[in-house]
């Protein structure tokens, strides 16, 4: 029950704190495009305060499904925030939820909810973005798992708690090249699941990842933006909690420190994305994904040969 | 068990004596098969570790005996729970056909497809064995005969031709094993004079022949034409459990065979590839029946990887790497057969009043069939393995014993576990977008065939009903994991090593992994609290009016159409284009005049007829045609070729 409850109080604290760093990498993006940009760093506050006063419309196509799916995408990406052990890191239990197949699948949730709705609107922008974001898992998955087989097997168990105390006490780590190269490609599979340019871009909604966002307004779009939100920080919480673990025992002071982590993070994401260039879809995909495949592959070759 | 066995065969009897009164015939029949499995289920849970005999008198020339051990409860269980759901169902459903055949027949065969398939399991010899499994084969022949079209009939056709050929190489592999162990009773095997050699041989033969059945690359073409050409009910038994009886026997004959290491990575290995192309071929079908056959392929490559996994573990002398590979294996074969069992009845549901199997023209269904559509969700969602539902605990389990293999020694070994965990991974990837697809197509969305969406209406209250025992499956299995888990270590731990699987309310792996689907479903519940929490302050505003508008969805200033709206093809569009070296679609567009709309087909094919099939086909062709001289319907020369052939075997006799 504890660790139910210190799931609960570190999901409520990356709510209450994510929005302003998502104002911070507001200015910074508004500064570099040239841009006057919000006025100060808790504009993304106001805008969801706004947001959920305003009256709902929904395509009067749409059945439940489409009208719950904000409820239901908060509830899974919340649900993966919870599964990243930070105020929990002694407990081993945790590892009931704290599995990294179970963040695997509900991030498959999180895809399924996503595409479901976005065909239920009936809106023809939304399909197109329900259908990207498949694609995404499709290319993303392999990357993410062979990485995390190699972190896996190291550890000899999928339990993120036990995962994340080996490296902390240096068991497992850098000092492994298999680990080492795991890494670099994993950081790039979580810097396209947290939903960022070159392979998405949120301020286009109608032709991208987030189409979806086009049909939804009012209070569901602010959950929608709040869970895409909470997805980058779990996302960018995944690799952190992997590779670069290092934090206090004590639950109030981790969480800090790993909002503080994942927040430069997010906001240094900022940098790639606008410096970066923009491609097709599939064409971006397809020069990089192989090109981090064969990196995926070196790790998993380095650990079979036991190196 | 005699009484579950003397029920089905009562309801068989019973509907065949009342076929002039078609309707009733077919309401008692099926009701009497819900009652026998509704025994059956409990029967066969309650004691599912413990054996049981049959015998049927002592009189005759070859007195029939059967037995059940664990294992064998535990494929009756399975058999019996989706019986009931598709009996039940079928009650209602059967009325689609009282003008194209006799229901009366159809309960009949129904009733005794079942029991065929429950006698598979618990034969104790290679005769009974035999004829239960080939009468099985042509129960299920005559059953999808029903909606006899021409392509119905030529699926049949294909069916059999398969079916043969993997029963004679099951036949083959039980000849040579009880030749080499001196009887035909499968207490009395035994492998001692076997060589590895002889053995491999066997491995193969059964491998293939039920692997035949099972649908199993690159056998498995056969099932994506015969599953959808059935009656719905019957595609539930035959996808959900009639290719599970095929598993059986592949485990049998791996416990009674002297395994090598190698069988398990071709095992696996099989099971990867079907896995990740019956999930691609899935992704490219229209026709909806098509795509959840192709998903059967898929579903039997991830219970192999499970089973390569323990039979890996039984030849590296590891027992708790083989329970948990078994576990994860069997585990899959319990949900394999709920959710898959609960899409085709969802699918015959949503058939059954649109008469279309074509899902490019329905749409919006799930306003006029508001339960179909939640049951049929529910299915999507287990069998895309998303928690806390029934198929992520055995792709967890699954996981973890490829996981613990993947440990051991040897590169190859290492390589292709890993290799394996990376395909199920994919796998589960694309399936997401194939039910997200198959989903929101049909039920989701604007209707796109304005006529059809006027005529559909929910499905009737049986049908629902058995749909519905289903959904408590899919939750029942995934919420009570552990109680699954505890009764299938029952059956493993017969056979493999024995460890403590549960510990303290979460499913343990060996390794030390621990999750906990109650805890997951307690995380996902209280999240989603959060929200409501959230939009409830809101309301209290002043200025939101707590009512929500119904507007058109948003088209780029022009007014909406439905027809802009996005369809099965173009979803998996992008993948197509990069997967094209495997499907070989040849796009066509057909333009039919200025003021009518462009037509676009695109259809995948499935290369491996070509690579596998047409050869043979053309081989058997060719030599019939020369064989044609020999029928010139003489029935003279028919009598000598009668005394010819009996000639040959006397001499044959005379030399053996």
């Amino acid at each position: 029950m504890n660790t139910i409850f210190w799931m609960i109080i570190q999901v409520l604290a990356v709510i209450a704190i994510a929005p302003l760093f998502d104002g911070i990498a507001r200015i910074i993006r508004a500064k570099m495009q040239s841009r006057v940009g919000p006025p100060d760093m808790f504009q993304t506050y106001r805008d969801l305060a706004k947001l959920f006063t305003r009256n709902k419309t929904v395509p009067k196509y749409s059945h439940w499904v489409f009208r719950y799916a904000p409820y239901m995408l908060f509830a899974t990406t919340a649900a993966m925030l919870a599964a990243i052990p930070v105020t929990y890191s002694t407990n081993f239990n945790g590892g009931v939820i704290s599995d990294i197949f179970v963040l695997i699948y509900l991030g498959a949730l999180f895809r399924f909810v996503f595409g479901v709705a976005s065909m239920d609107s009936g809106s023809p922008f939304a399909a197109i973005g329900g259908s990207r974001e498949q694609m995404v898992g499709v290319f993303v998955e392999p990357v993410m798992i062979i990485c995390l087989i190699v972190v896996m097997l190291l550890a000899k168990t999928s339990n993120l708690v036990e995962i994340q105390y080996m490296v902390k006490h240096g068991e497992i780590g850098y000092q492994i090249p298999a680990f080492a190269v795991a890494s670099i490609a994993l950081l790039w599979a979580v810097y396209v699941e947290s939903g960022r340019n070159p392979y998405d871009l949120a301020e286009a909604e109608q032709e991208l990842q987030e189409g979806l966002l086009s049909e939804y307004c009012a209070g569901d779009l602010a959950l929608s933006h709040m869970a895409l939100t909470i997805k980058q920080f779990a996302m960018i919480g995944l690799f952190l909690s992997v590779f670069e673990p290092w934090n206090f025992e004590n639950p109030i002071l981790a969480l800090v420190t790993f909002i503080v982590k994942t927040g430069v993070f997010y906001v240094a994401a900022v940098f790639i994305d606008n410096l970066g260039p923009r491609y097709k879809l599939l064409k971006g995909f397809k020069r990089e994904s192989s090109f981090v495949l064969i990196v995926a592959f070196i790790s998993l070759i380095l650990y079979a040969v036991g190196v | 068990m005699e009484m579950v066995y003397a029920l089905y065969l009562l309801g068989a009897f019973v509907s065949i004596i009342l076929y002039k009164e078609n309707r009733v015939a077919g309401k008692i029949g099926f009701s009497i098969a819900a009652v026998a499995s509704a025994i059956g289920v409990f029967h066969f849970l309650l004691s599912i570790g413990s054996n049981e005999t049959l015998e049927i008198g002592g009189n005759f020339l070859f007195h029939p005996h059967f037995a059940l051990d664990p294992l064998g409860k535990f494929f009756s269980f399975v058999i019996s729970l989706i019986s009931l759901a598709s009996s039940i169902y079928s009650i209602q459903y059967a009325d689609e056909y009282s003008k194209k055949g006799s229901i009366g027949v159809m309960a009949f065969l129904f009733n005794a497809f079942i029991l065929s398939m429950l006698l598979v399991v618990a034969s104790a010899n290679v005769f009974w064995f035999m004829v239960f499994w080939e009468l099985m084969t042509l129960v299920s022949y005559l059953l999808i005969c029903f909606n006899d079209d021409e392509k119905s009939l030529k699926a049949t056709v294909i069916y059999m031709g398969i079916a043969h050929l993997g029963g004679a190489m099951i036949m083959a592999a039980f000849l040579l094993l009880a030749k080499s162990s001196g009887s035909m009773e499968f207490a009395e095997f035994n492998i001692t004079n076997l060589t590895p050699l002889s053995a491999s041989i066997i491995f193969l033969l059964a491998f293939v022949g039920f692997g035949s059945k099972a649908g199993m690359f690159p056998i498995h073409v056969w099932l994506p034409k015969a599953h959808p050409a059935a009656p719905s009910n019957v595609s539930a038994l035959m996808s959900g459990i009639m290719i599970k009886v095929a598993i059986f026997g592949i485990i049998k004959f791996c416990l009674w065979l002297p395994v090598m290491s190698w069988w398990g990575i071709l095992i696996l290995a099989i099971g990867a590839l079907s896995a990740l192309l019956g999930v691609l071929y899935a992704l490219t079908q229209h026709d909806y029946k098509a795509l959840l056959a192709y998903h059967s392929v898929e579903n039997i490559g991830i219970i192999l990887l499970g089973l390569g996994t323990g039979v890996y573990g039984l030849a590296t002398h590891s027992p708790v790497l083989a329970s948990i590979g078994f576990l994860g294996g069997l585990y899959h074969v319990l949900n394999h057969a709920t959710f898959k069992g609960l899409l085709f009845l969802g699918a015959g549901s949503v058939l059954y009043t649109t008469h279309t199997k074509d899902m490019e023209i329905l749409g919006g269904l799930a306003k006029k069939m508001p339960y179909t559509a939640f049951a049929f969700l529910i299915g999507a969602m287990a069998i895309t393995a998303l928690p806390p539902l029934n198929g992520f605990v055995s792709e967890w389990l699954t996981y973890q014993a490829m996981l613990q293999a993947a440990l051991g020694d040897g590169v190859l070994y290492r390589l292709a576990f890993t290799l394996s965990i990376v395909a199920l991974a994919l796998t589960g990837a694309l399936a997401v977008m194939c039910f997200v697809k198959v989903y929101s197509v049909i039920f989701g969305g604007a209707p796109r065939d304005k006529k059809i969406f006027e005529k559909a209406k929910e499905a009737p209250l049986s049908m629902i009903i058995g749909m519905f025992v289903l959904v408590v499956g899919c939750f029942a299995f995934g919420l009570g994991a552990t109680t699954v888990v505890d009764n299938i270590m029952q059956v493993v731990h017969t056979f493999g090593g024995n460890y403590t699987a549960v510990k303290s309310g979460a499913i343990a792996s060996p390794l030390g992994s621990i999750v906990s689907t109650p805890m997951i479903a307690v995380i996902l519940m209280s999240m989603l609290a959060l929200p409501f929490i959230l939009i409830v302050m809101s309301i209290n505003n002043k200025t939101t009016k707590n009512t929500v508008r119904e507007t058109e969805p948003w088209a780029c200033g022009f007014k909406y159409s439905p027809r802009m709206q996005m369809t099965a093809s173009p979803f998996t569009g992008s993948l197509r284009k990069i997967m094209d070296w495997l499907f070989r679609a040849d796009a066509k567009v057909i333009d039919q005049g200025y003021f009518k709309p462009v037509k676009y087909e695109n259809h995948a094919k499935d290369i491996w007829w070509n690579i596998f099939y047409a050869p043979f086909i053309k081989i058997v062709s060719a030599c019939s045609n020369k064989a044609q001289g020999f029928q010139n319907g003489n029935s003279n020369l028919y009598v000598l070729y009668v005394l010819a052939a009996l000639c040959i075997f006397v001499g044959i006799g005379y030399l053996i």
